[in-house]
């Protein structure tokens, strides 16, 4: 799974944080986010469907996605300037999983 | 409800993306005795992902799922149906699949 990227796993990318308070702060930092390839299918649905929608829902997709498991957080320290530097706190996945699809935005 | 496992030339245990696949179902409704159908559905592993963000709800998420593009709508004549049941039964045939949005318009939108 690890090496053709099928399932779902820990991604790094960075993310960059300006904040204009007290000055310009700002810092880049490595979180973690969580990719991959998840079984889904569509059929035609049974007549249970159909009736239930007015026939309107003729296809039924069965779907999981890559999701976030498990978050932390993480404190990072924000850069303003040569003396002074402004805590915050960022969240990272720490794991990962094919579970429910975000049925309102997916 | 089964997928067949074909076609032979493409390894399903490895394979990525949305592609159109044999699909059987029992087409039945209330009057009528059921019968086996066999027709072209999809299938497949889309990209999906979820990443933090600094704003609530502090996660994005991309999820698109292998669901029909294009289908063409099909009509059979069930047998030994009542004599006040129309005999027959229509269903969606898929002719291209794709990642994308489950369109709660015309699908009935399942995660497990």
């Amino acid at each position: 799974d690890e090496a053709s990227g099928l399932g779902c796993h820990l991604h790094s990318f960075n993310v960059t944080i300006k904040s204009d308070r007290r000055g310009s702060c700002h810092g880049t930092y490595i979180v973690q986010a969580c990719v991959g390839y998840c079984e889904s299918s569509a059929f035609p649905s049974k007549y249970s469907v159909l009736l239930a929608s007015s026939f309107k829902h003729n296809i039924t997709s069965v779907s999981q996605c890559c999701t976030i498991a498990k978050m932390q957080k993480i404190k990072v320290c924000l850069h303003c300037g040569a003396s002074w530097h402004e805590n915050m706190e960022l969240f990272t996945a720490k794991t990962c999983q094919c579970d429910m699809c975000r049925l309102s935005r997916y | 409800c089964v997928f067949a496992p074909k076609p032979s030339n493409v390894n399903l245990q490895t394979f990525t993306g949305c592609a159109v696949r044999e699909f059987t179902f029992l087409a039945k409704k209330p009057g009528c005795r059921a019968m086996r159908i066999t027709t072209d559905a999809c299938w497949g592993r889309c990209e999906t992902w979820e990443k933090p963000v600094l704003d609530p709800p502090y996660i994005e998420a991309h999820h698109r799922v292998c669901t029909y593009n294009e289908s063409k709508l099909v009509t059979v004549k069930l047998q030994h149906c009542a004599a006040n049941i129309s005999p027959f039964y229509t269903y969606p045939k898929a002719i291209r699949c794709d990642c994308g949005v489950c369109l709660t318009t015309t699908t009935e939108c399942e995660t497990v």
